[in-house]
């Protein structure tokens, strides 16, 4: 390196020797679940990663500690051992390292990118949002945003993109949150098992009843796409799978999250009303501010440094993206919502080579059509002060409940 | 090795040998450049390792493929109709031995 102001790298700098791993015992997953980033903000000012009996994991709290782990899948992989996701899905991309990954990966095409969405995707989205917004305007102020909106219309958009004509958007959310409750039971609850186990085969069905329909008369979805490509279809299956599982209560989330911050700091939702160029700020900021994933696991192919902490060969990590996204380090006054901070890269949608597959979707979807067309034809929307909306999770964090009002 | 340079909007430069075969992202990001993000590892799908390629390099670079072609309508800071690359697409080597580039203001 011939470089003067990197100098960040001179051999002659000294690391200090590793410190151990702190265990963080006092961590319950009922405090996660209610609101984990008070247990974050302690974890990450004693140390970037922590032992976490309760979640059984180490788990990486500080924002370069996370973008660490998020670049170097030689050291920290995704092929887990013992992944509950492999089972309740079958392996899929997010669960390969490269060169495997990759294969997987490229078979989704230009589907979800963005000239696909302006082409295709867009309209679809507006008919959607129009729709759903119909069937809460029908159910009258006092309706639940999260569930007569945001869920049927994440849920539709997805199953027009994936190219599941044969399914409905309540089969989608059905699918989508039984095999997400397989990947999280960590408690091997058989009834939780058997509904995974249906959805599982449901999907199979799906996808063998629409290859050769697609392979007969091709559109722009995915499964279209896969259907002219020499991919196996046990890849195809369990791509599909995750895919439910990852492109569907994101997006709901998110947009609840947005909409539920616009409405309770009143200046900034003045802000965006005044100029709507700035839904998409808003949408950025609530993904950084409530991450819809919140962990995502990796696992140490050998023994690590990671930020100054030893880690041993086969370390079950939480990579906490939630976290990190309110690392005090990287943004000011992070546990704030505020759309004018300043614009700092954040993690939420992972990064390297697993960054998200469905960023843009995931953007046009809620930043440019669903936020926009709510504002627009919902005059004076706002919470209601008799019933509260209720945000919980922590792998996965959302609104549960967020009944609104209009005039 | 080949060299780029990339200067800042603030007049500092980094100037980086770097090994043939790298891209402008992998460059920057393994050696602190900043301004330079690479959140999506380099797959043409995040926009933020967006550049300016200086003038006097425009004819040697090689062609701007589909996936770059629209990602570049999504960068943070306006898309340059000729000097407007991705990083992570454009790899020093082969033809390409040195390389000036203006870091963008915001790459989100
Ligand atoms: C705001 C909405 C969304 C968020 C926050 C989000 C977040 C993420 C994150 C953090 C990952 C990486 C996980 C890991 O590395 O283990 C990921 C991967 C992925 N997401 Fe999303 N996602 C969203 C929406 C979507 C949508 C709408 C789709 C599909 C249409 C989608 C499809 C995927 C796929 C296929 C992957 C796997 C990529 C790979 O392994 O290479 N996501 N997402
Ligand atoms: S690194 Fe993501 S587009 Fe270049």
């Amino acid at each position: 390196m011939t470089d003067s102001t990197l100098a960040n790298s001179t051999p002659a700098e000294q690391t200090p020797p590793p410190r151990a791993v702190p265990v963080a015992d006092w961590v319950t997953i009922d405090d996660l679940f209610r609101d984990p980033f008070p247990i974050y903000r302690r974890m990450r000012e004693e140390a970037p990663v922590h032992w976490v009996p309760a979640v059984n994991r180490y788990m990486v709290t500080s924002y370069d500690a996370c973008h660490t782990i998020e670049n170097d899948q030689d050291v920290f992989s995704a092929n887990e051992d013992g992944s509950l996701m492999k089972r309740a899905m079958g392996h899929s991309m997010l669960r390969k390292d490269d060169p495997e990954h990759m294969v997987d990966r490229q078979s989704y095409g230009t589907v979800l990118r963005p000239k696909a969405i302006k082409e295709t995707w867009l309209r679809i989205f507006q008919q959607n949002s129009e729709t759903y917004l119909a069937r809460l305007k029908a159910a009258g102020p006092g309706a639940d945003l999260v569930w007569d909106y945001a869920a049927p219309y994440a849920a539709e958009n997805l199953r027009i993109i994936m190219g599941f004509h044969n399914a409905s958007q309540e089969d989608m959310q059905r699918w989508s949150q039984t095999m997400i409750n397989g990947t999280g039971n960590y408690a091997d609850d058989p009834a939780v098992w058997a509904a995974s186990e249906q959805s599982f085969r449901e999907v199979d069905d799906a996808i063998d009843e629409m290859l050769p329909r697609l392979r007969a008369n091709p559109d722009a979805s995915l499964l279209s796409g896969l259907a002219a490509m020499p991919i196996p279809l046990e890849a195809i299956r369990a791509n599909m799978k995750m895919t439910i599982g990852g492109g569907l209560n994101e997006p709901r989330d998110v947009l609840g999250v947005a909409v539920w911050a616009l409405l309770d700091h009143p200046g900034q939702r003045d802000q965006v009303l005044a100029d709507t160029s700035l839904f998409p700020r808003a949408f950025e900021e609530a993904v950084r501010w409530v991450a819809p994933i919140g962990m995502y696991p990796r696992q140490t192919t050998r023994d690590t440094v990671l930020e100054g902490v030893f880690l041993p060969k086969g370390a079950r990590l939480g990579v906490v993206i939630g976290a990190a996204n309110r690392d005090p380090a990287k943004f000011a006054d992070p546990e704030a919502f505020d759309i004018n901070r300043e614009k700092v890269p954040h993690l939420a949608f992972g990064g390297g080579n697993h960054f998200c597959a469905g960023t843009w979707v995931a953007r046009s979807s809620v930043a440019d059509v669903a936020l926009p067309q709510l504002f627009a034809q919902l005059p004076n929307l706002r919470l209601d002060p008799d019933n509260p909306a209720v945000d919980a999770g922590w792998v996965f964090r959302g609104m549960t409940a967020l009944p609104v009002l209009w005039d | 090795m080949s060299t780029i340079t990339f200067h800042h909007g603030d007049g500092a430069v980094d100037t980086l040998d770097v090994a043939p075969g790298t891209s402008v992202m992998r460059a920057a990001v393994s050696n602190g450049v900043r301004g330079i993000v690479g959140e999506c590892g380099g797959q043409a799908m995040c926009a933020t390792c967006h550049v300016y390629v200086r003038p006097g390099y425009l004819a040697v670079l090689p062609e701007i493929g589909d996936d770059e072609d629209e990602m570049l309508d999504c960068t943070a800071d306006p898309r340059d109709p000729r000097r407007s690359r991705l990083g992570c697409q454009v790899t020093l080597g082969e033809g390409l031995d040195t390389l000036e580039v203006d870091v963008p203001g915001s790459q989100v």
